[in-house]
């Protein structure tokens, strides 16, 4: 495990993925923002992927970086063609073209033979239709650990972590481009761009959160499912999801790397039987959340069904009310400079 | 002073961090086992030649990210007592200059320690020509002005496989200082 010390706040991210529509808006805000560079363009600072499935880079999870005891693995930099997936350009002036020509039915493609992408398996799941098909969106960003591996395996020291606010950042201007970053972060997180030769990470949209504005992937969320502020704000969205009701658990915590993204993971409706009647057993398999989530899926799934049971039974729940967003300000709460949401 | 030597491998394990020692603690044999070099000095110039074995050159990243560039290294003590494994020690810096396979313009370097590496212009005047001709590079660095070196009149060398993964602390050294005959 990397020796950071905590920091003296760390400011942090829910998202309820019982509410992830998979529509990318939080990917598009991001990427607009922040990685419009042509070495960038196959970055996804946030990207949303469908699980099951192999994600973004493709298989990114046996890509390195941490063993499941949380020991440094040797990990790999993820090939552009076959496992970020090389960006492209559609054929759009040669189908404008086209089909002024008025010569058949022109085909909108890629303009090179692409072999992964950032949602190459969008809405594949897994089980068998209709009784128990599933799947769900599992959006992902720098998880700007307490103890980051980036940071860890930087033999420039090019990465710190804000003492501030938690933060991870590369100084681009001390980093080398090695690289070895990319291979550690288990998260697959940190990207490198070839034409400046540098690393490059998410910054938790620095410049608005010191203007106490969320970062653009929670702010332009529609389905208003990322709650941002600080750990130790007991007032707070975070504090209430993660200590309070202790429903917002990180991904992967076996590699004891102390994420500061959390999830509320997704509950799933029932599968059915050979008849079509439902059999109670949870579609998306307990043991597939557990994989990514811990041993602690089981509490927090109990926990959601019982105060959403309580909601139905026309009782207040302080959690659901939350988890809802009844008050979207109430998703946000990042300090002295909050700002309202309008 | 022509002469062939058997490189070393970086020790990874002095190398900053958690990460690089335990995931490399294996590389212990230099992917360049051996380079010849030549140096010597023509008026106010230093001229070094070195060359090596080198299979599958890498002159470009393109826009792939996983591909490492060939590179080399010489550098000089700028005290008597500065320590080339460790790339000097604060108060003990080397100087010299980094090729790279990508760049026509040498890089200016100094370091007080590893993980300290400051990277610049290299001094007016100082160039490099690179050939990579079957299976091997060819390297003639003219340093014109060279102070440290007239002083100290010791050198070490570094070599970066790009298609090895060499990069940072992962190269192949010179086994010490180099010292240049008078």
């Amino acid at each position: 495990m990397a020796s950071q010390n905590p920091t003296m706040r760390q400011i942090a991210m829910v998202l309820d993925l019982n509410k992830c529509l998979g529509c990318q808006t939080c990917t598009i805000a991001c990427k607009k923002l922040w990685n419009t560079d042509t070495g960038t363009g196959y970055a996804y600072w946030n990207n949303v992927e469908t699980l099951p499935g192999k994600g973004y880079p493709k298989n990114w999870v046996e890509s390195g970086g941490r063993t499941a005891e949380g020991e440094v693995k040797a990990g790999r930099v993820p090939n552009l063609d076959d496992e970020y997936g090389r960006a492209w350009n559609f054929n759009h002036e040669a189908v404008r073209k086209r089909s002024g020509e008025g010569k058949g039915k022109p085909w909108l493609r890629p303009d090179g033979a692409p072999r992964w992408g950032a949602n190459w398996d969008e809405d594949r799941g897994a089980g068998d239709y209709p009784q128990e098909n599933h799947y769900f969106y599992l959006p992902r960003l720098c998880n700007h650990c307490t103890h980051p591996a980036c940071l860890d395996a930087c033999p420039r020291r090019a990465i710190e972590k804000r003492d501030e606010d938690g933060i991870v950042l590369v100084d681009q201007d001390r980093c080398h481009g090695y690289r070895f970053c990319v291979e550690a972060c288990p998260y697959k997180k940190v990207y490198f761009d070839p034409q400046r030769q540098i690393s490059t990470k998410c910054i938790f949209c620095l410049p608005r959160i010191e203007e106490g504005v969320a970062p653009a992937c929670a702010r332009q969320c529609p389905g208003r499912l990322r709650f941002v502020g600080y750990l130790d704000d007991e007032a707070g969205p975070i504090w209430k999801l993660v200590n309070g009701y202790k429903v917002a658990l990180p991904l992967h915590p076996e590699f004891e790397l102390g994420p500061n993204v959390f999830y509320v993971p997704p509950m799933s409706p029932s599968k059915l039987d050979e008849k079509g009647r439902p059999t109670g057993e949870p579609r998306i398999p307990t043991e597939y959340l557990v994989g990514l989530f811990g041993e602690r899926v089981h509490e927090v799934l109990a926990t959601l069904e019982r105060e959403r049971e309580k909601r139905r039974q026309g009782e207040p729940s302080e959690l659901m009310d939350l988890l809802i967003a009844y008050d979207w300000n109430q998703n946000f709460a990042l300090g002295p400079r909050k700002r309202e949401v309008l | 002073m022509r002469s062939k030597i058997s490189l070393i491998a970086a020790p990874v394990g002095l190398s900053p961090g958690g990460y690089v020692p335990k995931a490399y603690a294996d590389r212990t044999a230099p992917k360049t086992p051996v380079a010849e070099f030549d140096a010597g000095k023509v008026g106010d110039v230093w001229r070094i030649r070195l060359r090596w074995a080198c299979a599958e050159p890498h002159r470009e990243l393109g826009d792939d990210v996983d591909r490492f560039i060939d590179a080399a290294a010489v550098l000089a003590p700028t005290v008597a007592d500065a320590p080339m494994m460790t790339m000097g020690a604060p108060g003990k810096a080397l100087e010299g200059a980094l090729w790279r396979a990508d760049r026509t313009a040498l890089i200016g370097v100094r370091a007080e320690g590893l993980g300290t590496v400051e990277r610049g212009d290299a001094p007016e005047g100082w160039s490099a020509e690179a050939e990579w001709k079957a299976g091997r590079w060819s390297l003639d660095f003219e340093l014109p002005g060279w102070g440290v070196l007239d002083v100290h009149r010791q050198f070490a060398f570094a070599i970066w496989q790009g298609a090895e993964g060499d990069r940072g602390g992962l190269k192949s050294v010179s086994p010490g200082w180099i010292e240049i005959e008078t």
